[in-house]
């Protein structure tokens, strides 16, 4: 009786700071929510397969790759360093198209080197800070089997892959099935059981 | 097994078999209610782990991607194992993210109690852990609890089961025992029944029959065998043993009689021993107190062993003197010689148990005359002589004087016969006169003598006649004896017949020869005097008037005993002696003119040739006179018997 009384005051309190205090959590809002979402993101390519020749490319890692204005700051510190799939997880962060814009002004193609990174990558997370230029990043790794996630709206109508989206202040993602095809990704039913809405295709 | 000893085989089987059975059926039920309950654990376990393994990789991405209502939803599929009363999933760190509850909260595992993987029984429960692992990272845990009360349930009804068919077995088990344990113990009991019978009636003719081909048959076969070699052997002892008691009586029997006859021969023996003993006194007795002296000495050296009192009374030795002497010093010198006595020699060699004369020499140096009698005798392996002497010097003295009285004797004697003959036949010559001058009176005087003087005269002359008959009577008597006349062969048939004729009896006697006269060798005159006396007496005494006189002769133990019977008057048996006295008569003289010589003559001559007379009478019948003569004495010489009459003298 003590221990399912103590349990409910457990729950209750939990449920309680999360209700009554929205504000004290917004401070740290953002690195909570991405903190989260870091977490997801890794836990993406569990669920995740890439065709074998990409596999073949990458002999040794997987790389997560952030573009534009890095949201997650220290979000991917317990993450650094673990393996998936038998392979080291890096974190690679590259400069959004819009800074490149801003700061590249004399020099307005991207860096043939930075879209080869990114063509590397696994994962590559777009930044809300790339809203407008969704259309010219997707460009970059065409055929390249880059999983796209990000939570800008309208994401995967931009023909991106997976979204977070906030559902009862919880971190949900919805999948866009014929963009992962696609990319040749094979999402595996957990995955998608857990997705809050699916896009099939047309 | 100490019960087992003393049950019957019969339960000993079925115990066997029940025990065998219960045990093996208690121990197949326990080792399958074991493995069932291992197995069933496995099984739970194994089902539970798979359950929770499936959860597990259910719940990967919805703990990966924290999604509880996603897990929840996994963890409700749970609700089709009823068993299954707890399913709750913990994050990495080990804290509660999702559960499923059958009917208790109560049931739910706490954090505290998470384990990272395994399985435990519990409180009635079978908690199971299983780790989520997402690629290779372990990102939480399942927790399956499931409630054991259906398996030990089911544990139970199935132990149950088993009892059951345990029961039920052990009921069959028993039925087909009582029955097949006949096949062992059927035999088996007939063969100790037979057993028993044998040994109780010791009947060894019966045979357990053969059921079977088993061991049990083997040995009913063995038993049977046995059985055979014992009556057998039975047999055999029952002969031995009659064979025995037979030989045992046989046996018995020789011993008996031998002891019989052991006994026998020692009472003899101790009879000999006894009669010996007093053989041996009455000899000593003998010896000591015998009148005659008796002298022991050695055969060969001479020298003097014993003696008795009468010994020495008339040697007048001590018998201590005596002992050790030579016999030698007994006699007078001239009896000895060559060192021992003649007497001694002579008995010692062929003149033993002869009586022989001689003299003894007492220690005075008396002279007697002794007569010895001395025999050779043995004692203790040595020869002795012991020699009884008789004083015979008295006796000598009376045989002197004896002589001399006999020879005075017959000179009396002979006198007297002289003067008996002379005194007859003087007085025959006086009496021959008178009877004449009688006989000149009666002639020469016939006229002058009256009737009276007549009778007195012939009366005169049968005085005188008689007077004659007595004195030739006298005569003839005195003659037998005194004179010997020739034995002749007198034929008796003859001499009879001569005799009859001289008695001249009247003609109313008839006298007869019986049978067959012997001849025999006598005096020819005494034998007819013996008859005539004897037939004259039975014709004067006749009173019958058909007078029978018979004459015979018998054979009779090497003797004949002639007789000469009449039917006269007869004598009285008180006379039988007296009639044979000399002047004896029983009638008056003057009745038969009898002299009283006649039988007392013919019992002289009858005496004379060793015989025997007597008379045997019945008054009034008449009288048979018997003489006996030995037929040895008479016996006929081969010589002619000589047939001259007798002639009276």
């Amino acid at each position: 009786m003590r221990t399912k009384a103590y349990n409910l005051i457990v729950l209750a309190l939990v449920m309680v700071t999360g209700i009554i205090s929205p504000k004290a959590r917004a401070n740290s809002a953002t690195s909570e929510e991405y903190q989260v979402k870091a977490a997801f993101l890794y836990n993406f390519i569990k669920f995740i397969d890439w065709p074998r020749e990409k596999i073949a490319d990458s002999n040794y890692t997987i790389t997560i790759g952030i573009i534009g204005k890095d949201p997650f700051g220290n979000a991917f510190n317990p993450i650094e360093n673990k393996h998936v799939k038998g392979k080291d997880v890096i974190i690679k962060r590259f400069k959004g198209l819009k800074e490149l814009e801003e700061s590249k002004e004399k020099n307005k193609s991207v860096p043939h080197q930075q879209i080869e990174e990114i063509r590397k990558c696994y994962l590559l997370f777009i930044c809300h800070s790339e809203k407008q230029k969704l259309k010219e990043i997707l460009n970059m790794f065409k055929d390249h089997h880059v999983l796209t996630v990000g939570d800008t709206e309208g994401f995967l109508e931009a023909g991106n892959i997976i979204e977070f989206v906030m559902v009862e202040r919880k971190v949900r993602f919805e999948i866009n099935m014929a963009a992962a095809k696609r990319a040749k990704l094979k999402i595996r039913s957990q995955l998608l059981r857990l997705a809050e809405k699916i896009i099939e295709e047309k | 097994m100490p019960i087992m000893r003393n049950i019957a085989i019969k339960h000993k089987l079925i115990l066997i078999i029940m025990l065998t059975c219960i045990s093996a059926l208690l121990l197949a039920g326990t080792a399958f209610i074991v493995w069932e309950w291992s197995s069933l654990r496995q099984a739970i376990v194994q089902n539970l782990s798979t359950q929770a393994a499936m959860i597990a990789d259910n719940c990967k991405a919805a703990l990966a991607f924290k999604d509880i209502e996603d897990a929840k939803g996994t963890l409700k599929a749970l609700h089709v194992e009823p068993s299954i009363v707890f399913g709750g999933v913990y994050t990495g760190s080990g804290e509660y993210f999702a559960g499923y509850y059958r009917d208790r909260i109560d049931s739910s595992v706490r954090p505290s109690e998470l384990k990272k993987a395994g399985y435990c029984f519990e409180g009635g429960f079978l908690t199971v852990y299983k780790p989520i692992i997402l690629d290779e990272e372990t990102i939480g845990t399942v927790c399956l609890r499931s409630d054991l009360r259906p398996m030990s349930v089911m544990l139970k009804r199935n132990a149950g089961i088993i009892i059951a068919v345990v029961l039920i077995v052990s009921l069959i088990a028993y039925l087909v025992s009582l029955r097949l344990q006949r096949i062992i113990s059927g035999p088996i009991l007939s063969l100790a029944k037979i057993t028993k019978a044998v040994s109780e009636e010791k009947d060894y003719s019966t045979r357990a029959i053969k059921h079977s081909n088993d061991e049990v048959g083997l040995l009913i076969d063995a038993f049977n065998e046995m059985l055979e070699q014992i009556q057998q052997r039975d047999m055999e002892l029952v002969d031995a043993k009659g064979k025995l008691e037979v030989r045992v009586e046989e046996r018995t029997a020789e011993l008996t009689t031998t002891n019989k006859q052991l006994t026998q021969e020692i009472t003899v023996r101790k009879e000999a021993e006894k009669q010996l003993r007093k053989a041996e006194e009455k000899y000593r007795m003998q010896f000591e107190g015998a009148l005659d002296a008796i002298f022991v000495g050695d055969a060969v050296t001479g020298v003097l062993i014993d003696c008795n009192p009468a010994a020495t009374k008339m040697i007048g030795w001590e018998k201590s003197e005596l002992i050790g002497k030579h016999q030698r010093i007994l006699h007078p010198p001239e009896k000895i010689e060559k060192g021992f006595s003649k007497t001694f020699k002579l008995h010692s060699n062929n003149e033993q148990g002869q009586t022989l004369e001689t003299q003894v020499i007492t220690k005075s140096g008396e002279i007697k005359d002794v007569a010895i009698k001395a025999s050779l005798i043995e004692i203790g392996g040595k020869k002795v002589l012991q020699g009884v002497f008789r004083d015979i010097t008295e006796n000598k003295k009376a045989e002197q004087r004896q002589a001399q009285l006999l020879e005075q004797l017959g000179k009396a004697n002979k006198e007297l016969k002289d003067f008996a003959y002379v005194v007859s036949h003087d007085l025959k010559a006086p009496l021959r006169g008178i009877n004449t001058l009688v006989n000149w009176i009666l002639t020469d005087y016939a006229d002058k003598f009256d009737q009276e003087g007549k009778e007195h005269m012939a009366l005169l002359s049968r005085r005188a006649e008689r007077m004659h008959n007595l004195i030739d009577g006298i005569l003839q008597y005195s003659r037998v004896g005194r004179v010997q006349e020739e034995k002749v062969q007198v034929n008796l048939n003859e001499l009879v017949r001569d005799v009859v004729d001289m008695v001249a009896a009247p003609e109313n006697i008839t006298i007869t020869v019986g049978n067959e006269l012997p001849t025999i060798e006598c005096e020819e005159t005494r034998i007819a005097q013996l008859f005539q006396n004897l037939l004259s007496n039975a014709v004067k005494y006749m009173d019958k008037p058909q007078g029978k006189v018979e004459i015979g002769c018998v054979e009779e133990n090497g003797s004949w005993i002639f007789n000469v019977a009449d039917n006269g008057p007869g004598i009285e048996e008180k006379h039988f002696d007296r009639i044979f006295q000399m002047f004896q008569t029983l009638s008056p003289r003057d009745e038969f003119e009898s002299t009283g010589v006649g039988l007392a003559l013919v019992k002289k001559i009858v005496e004379l040739y060793g015989g025997k007379i007597w008379v045997e009478s019945k008054v009034g019948e008449g009288s048979t006179f018997l003489f006996k003569l030995s037929k040895q004495r008479m016996a006929v010489k081969n010589s002619k018997p000589k047939t001259d009459a007798v002639t009276r003298r």
